[in-house]
């Protein structure tokens, strides 16, 4: 690698990552109003024109706000605890395609922030990581609701974290890779001339596995056990205050956005427009880098509504009770991703001896 | 290797950004601290006891069961990565893996039967 693949290589990745810290303020905007929608009320609307500064005030207020450690906590691991969480939150995002490539000083890079080949594996991976952020935050901070949240979000967590497994595992059986940009690109065309030719018509259950585990891992309603305000107080982060409550959140977001970005390379083409082929558009368009452009847009359009599914989601189903919870994953969803695994090798089979 | 670097950069990002939320909310948060702000928060109620207390077995069964089908879920993505250009072979790799699957689902009835994810 050249100086220059390096600078912009760095100034690509810092792009990426800047662009996906700024889900979390307009998360914070969109789920505010979006709740006061569902909720018939008018919601944040006093900071500036229809309360759209409504975030910028939240994030001085909470940076503004004093910063107390309790008496009784772990100091080392209390401290910690926010950062382990969102530091693992933040490295996932390097496998996300936003796009194919893009051209300067006529050389190629991939609207990618690492082109790895083993994207699923390294998501599956350093996504699970942030448990630990969890557990010893709510472990350090001494406080029994704290301790009850770590533990029912760490079981949680590791319960979903299987049929998340197998539904993926069913994924790159269909398409035979790892690598999530290889993914997308075999999603291109259609299927049998009127559908996109997107994974969620190959893999309807595999998907819906997925989209309900996404749901457990990023601890949103239906599955906000971990917090469940009405009998934990906060859950994990109840001795948490100011910015590294701020953090939490943060992460939260984070991980939403990228279990969209998941979801949409996985099942619903990535960057792909449904219908038009990429050939076709770079024809009307003619530039390459326009192109990029507009795949890059495809992508937050797509990713954007399935965050807002999140938000219609969390302000209409009540919350599941914990024995529940676990009887859904471990009799439910497991075997169904057993199944899926299954089926998709037993179809992929006779499709190849027919 | 050379495909990670870029993983480098954003590892110094995250880290600029854990760095500098810590520093700021160092600076500009104001520090008042008064013994009943220090406690343990509870609801308001005195805390009984401390929090270091025991907590139910099923939260550590359900950490060995994930160990185990976690372990054995990982097994089966190697398979699945060279199943598409095995079919040509004829059946073996999917026979392999539907004794696997047999031994899984074994595993799993024996969980159910014995009850072990019991929680209430």
């Amino acid at each position: 690698m050249e100086a220059m693949d390096l600078i912009v290589t760095a100034v690509k990745t810092a792009i990426i990552y800047l662009g996906m810290v700024q889900v979390v303020p307009i998360m914070l905007i969109v789920e505010r109003r979006g709740a006061a929608l569902i909720q018939d009320r008018p919601g944040p609307n006093r900071v500036g024109p229809f309360g759209l500064f409504q975030p910028i005030a939240d994030v001085i207020k909470m940076m503004m706000k004093e910063v107390t450690i309790p008496r009784q906590v772990n100091k080392a691991l209390y401290l910690l605890g926010p950062f382990l969480v969102l530091f693992p939150a933040s490295l996932v995002i390097a496998a996300i395609p936003f796009g194919d490539f893009f051209t300067l000083f006529d050389r190629n890079y991939v609207l990618q922030v690492a082109n790895i080949d083993v994207g699923i594996l390294y998501v599956l991976a350093i996504g699970s990581l942030g448990i630990y952020g969890i557990l010893f935050g709510g472990w350090a901070s001494n406080n029994k609701f704290s301790l009850i949240g770590a533990m029912r979000s760490s079981s949680q967590i590791i319960s979903y974290e299987i049929p998340l497994g197998l539904a993926a595992c069913s994924a790159v059986v269909w398409y035979g890779s790892f690598s999530l940009r290889e993914m997308v690109s075999i999603q291109e065309g259609t299927l049998l001339g009127v559908l996109p030719n997107w994974g969620i018509f190959y893999q309807p259950l595999g998907f819906l596995l997925f989209f309900i585990a996404a749901f457990a891992e990023t601890n949103r309603l239906p599955f906000d056990l971990p917090e469940s305000e009405a009998e934990l107080v906060a859950g994990f982060h109840t001795e948490y205050g100011a910015m590294d409550f701020g953090t939490f959140f943060m992460a939260e977001y984070m991980n939403m956005a990228t279990m969209s970005g998941l979801m949409v390379s996985m099942y619903f083409g990535g960057w792909h427009l449904p219908w038009i082929s990429d050939a076709t558009l770079l024809q009307w368009l003619g530039s390459r880098n326009l192109l990029a452009a507009l795949q890059v847009l495809t992508v937050i359009v797509k990713i954007a509504v399935f965050m807002l599914i999140f938000v219609w989601v969390r302000w209409t189903i009540p919350r599941f009770r914990f024995d529940q919870l676990m009887r859904l994953a471990w009799k439910n969803l497991i075997p169904l991703g057993l199944f899926n695994l299954v089926l998709t090798a037993l179809i992929l089979y006779f499709k190849g001896a027919a | 290797m050379e495909a990670f670097l870029p993983v480098g950069f954003l590892l110094i990002f995250a880290l600029l950004l854990c760095i500098g939320l810590f520093t700021v909310k160092r600076l500009l948060g104001p520090r008042n601290p008064v013994a009943s702000k220090l406690a343990v928060y509870e609801c308001g109620v005195t805390p009984e006891g401390s929090a270091r207390a025991p907590f139910k077995t099923a939260f550590y069964l359900i950490a060995v069961l994930f160990l185990l089908f976690d372990v054995e879920a990982a097994f089966f993505f190697p398979w699945a990565l060279v199943y598409r250009q095995s079919l040509s072979e004829g059946p073996a790799l999917l026979i392999a893996m539907l004794v696997y699957m047999a031994l899984l689902v074994l595993g799993l009835v024996y969980i159910f039967r014995k009850d072990c994810l019991k929680l209430n």
